[in-house]
């Protein structure tokens, strides 16, 4: 194994240079041999060993990896990959927060320069990510987009076509709206907390929630945005209990929210009256969901989302199919389908 | 001794004029939002401050020696996820896990100081390493998962003495023992003297190192008791605390602690942090859209820091 030896070889380089920094009088010289060491070794390290030629390469750009949502997609994509390694080459980047969207763009850039076949993305904004996108599809590459769906306008003035492969968070939410309006009475107050105030799946979350709190004649008195944080989510929600004390239910648009909730609910002692809704199930909620101390939230199978990104391109790669926009389940998450 | 009880006056009218400040801001939203005046919104404010509080006593510090710690809030964000590993994933007792989730928080406060000391490095750069290797850790630590805590540490948000909650008496006590320390022992002087000329206490026959050694160990392990409070209240999120740094040194600047070191009184960031609180709260209370808050959370902070100008000139001026 090449690479094995390599690390062998990178170590005792390494060693080398701290037994020299050791030794005081060339201190100075021998810390910049071992910056460079670490420069060079690091990536060399962390490279894979080369592929067939014939084998599809794949690139998954992920959001936020520190996003529990994302990391969940990241591990079906790496297992289905294991399974099917003989089928196509994997490669996972993610940025650093969910806003930084140059790094982003940066990342498509370098996936292009490599070469790669196929780009499956989760844009990190709607607009800005689909010039650099069609700067992929220009080079040859696939490109399909999963998660925040591309903005159309955006699209059809660049002139593309981007299939998009992901849920609809809009119905999605609307089902947590539906299914919480059958516990309260028309006319009962209700807040909404929002995501990031310009993130695309926050807004369709908002937005589904709005129709299903209108059509069942909800009154919803305040909505303001958490950020999609727990402590965030937590000041806001507080503030609205106090100014609003009639207040029956708080709709979040993200899980890590309705906990911040439920801790604002938990404080004002209001456990037993006000009801709490989320999305995206994670792990934490399910307790809270059996419970009773959420009510529902939405399940849009993140471990499987960007597996459908990627069976979707390959099949496009294999001219198995023509690139359409291709819906992918949400679910209805309670206390009885937990059962 | 005589020298301060011209001091403390002066003190005193420091204190009034933030307390004037605070004043002012619950009486405007007073009139905006609605049930502002409400037992409830004030058990709200002092449910969100304890942490932050408790933070910003550390960031004092760390500013009065001219530093900066950058890192506080993913610190806080690590040692939160410990906490909740042990107790969640390991099953540990609640005691261990505290003390783990303090323990890490003191580690990583330590590292600051020794690599800051050992090498003389800004402070800026090595807590801006720690912010993003603390982070990295805490999402290393919960595989980016949120845990969830059931019920093990509520005994910490639900405790009350007289109906104040047991964070906020904590967070109480440790504003006013860190004030006692600033301001009336040898510890205390030394803070301010390296802050005001480092070279000129090392000429003097007394070794900054382990001043400021002690000083970034100290944020760290608040930072540490504050995630104990974070994680009652919000469980175990690896992504807890983010960007709370800034926020922290917000309040300390509003308190009139000096960013160049060598000045600053724990007392006047607790009110700093009750500032920004209230501020945060009464904005989301009259439902002001996102850009309202932002801009006006950003012109009080402007308009604190011109005060506080003024407000030294004044006690300049008095004083020479």
């Amino acid at each position: 194994m090449v690479a094995q030896t390599f690390v062998q070889d990178f170590i005792e380089f390494i060693t080398k240079g701290i037994q020299m920094m050791e030794t005081k009088r060339s201190r100075l010289p021998a810390a910049g041999i071992l910056f460079l060491g670490l420069m060079l070794g690091i990536p060399a390290c962390a490279r894979k060993t080369p592929s067939g030629p014939d084998k599809p390469v794949l690139a998954l750009v992920m959001k936020s990896l520190a996003n529990e949502f994302f990391k969940t997609m990241e591990e079906g994509a790496r297992q289905h990959h294991q399974e099917r390694a003989s089928q196509y080459d994997l490669k996972v980047v993610g940025i650093k927060n969910e806003e930084d969207v140059s790094q982003q763009i940066k990342y498509v850039e370098t996936l292009i320069a490599q070469k790669v076949d196929a780009i499956v993305i989760a844009p990190s904004d709607s607009k800005a990510l689909v010039k650099v996108c069609k700067q992929a599809m220009e080079a040859g590459i696939v490109v399909v987009n999963i998660d925040n769906k591309l903005d159309a306008e955006v699209l059809a003035s660049n002139g593309i076509k981007i299939p998009f492969v992901g849920p609809d968070n809009r119905k999605g939410a609307r089902l947590a709206g539906d299914y919480l309006a059958r516990r309260l009475q028309a006319g009962d107050a209700v807040a909404i907390i929002e995501g990031v105030p310009n993130a695309f799946n926050g807004i369709q979350r908002k937005l589904g929630f709005e129709e299903a709190m209108k059509a069942s004649g909800m009154n919803i008195v305040s909505s303001q945005s958490g950020y999609w944080e727990t402590a965030k989510a937590n000041q806001v929600a507080a503030a609205i209990l106090t100014s609003h004390p009639a207040l029956k239910a708080i709709l979040c648009a993200n899980d890590s929210m309705a906990l911040g909730a439920m801790a604002a609910v938990k404080a004002a002692g209001k456990t037993s009256d006000v009801h709490i809704v989320g999305f995206d199930n994670i792990e934490a909620v399910q307790t809270l969901l059996r419970e009773g101390r959420i009510l529902a939230t939405v399940d849009q199978h993140g471990d499987k989302l960007a597996i459908y990104g990627i069976e979707y391109a390959l099949d496009i790669l294999k001219g198995q199919t023509t690139p359409a926009d291709k819906e992918t389940p949400v679910d209805l998450i309670t206390a009885e389908t937990l059962r | 001794m005589k020298r301060f009880s011209w001091k403390l006056p002066v003190w005193l009218t420091d204190y009034l004029g933030m307390a004037g400040a605070l004043a002012i801001l619950l009486a405007v939203f007073g009139f905006t939002a609605e049930n502002f005046f409400s037992r409830s919104t004030f058990l709200i404010i002092a449910d969100q401050v304890p942490d932050i509080t408790i933070l910003a006593v550390g960031m004092t510090f760390v500013l009065i020696i001219a530093g900066i710690d950058l890192s506080v809030g993913s610190v806080m964000g690590l040692s939160g996820t410990v906490v909740g590993a042990l107790l969640v994933n390991a099953g540990q007792p609640v005691w261990l896990a505290v003390m783990a989730g303090v323990v890490v928080g003191f580690g990583c406060g330590l590292l600051n100081g020794l690599v800051t000391v050992r090498w003389s490095l800004p402070s800026f750069i090595v807590t801006l390493g720690m912010m993003e290797i603390a982070r990295g850790a805490a999402l290393r630590v919960t595989q980016s998962r949120t845990i969830y805590i059931p019920g093990y540490l509520d005994f910490i948000t639900e405790t009350r003495l007289l109906g104040i909650s047991l964070p906020f008496l904590l967070a109480v006590g440790i504003v006013l023992l860190a004030q006692l320390v600033l301001s009336r022992t040898v510890f205390g002087r030394y803070m301010v003297a390296v802050g005001t000329n480092e070279e000129a206490v090392r000429l003097s026959g007394i070794n900054p190192r382990p001043i400021k050694l002690v000083v970034f160990a100290l944020s760290g392990l608040l930072a540490g008791l504050a995630s104990i409070i974070q994680t009652a209240r919000y469980q175990a999120n690896p992504n807890n605390g983010q960007g709370v740094e800034l926020q922290v040194i917000a309040a300390v600047v509003i308190g009139g602690t000096s960013l160049m070191g060598g000045r600053g009184s724990v007392i006047s960031t607790f009110f700093g942090v009750l500032i920004i609180s209230v501020l945060e709260t009464g904005l989301a209370q009259a439902n002001a859209q996102e850009s309202t808050k932002r801009l006006i959370t950003g012109a009080v902070i402007v308009a604190a820091v011109i005060l506080d100008y003024y407000r030294q000139r004044i006690r300049h001026g008095k004083a020479g």
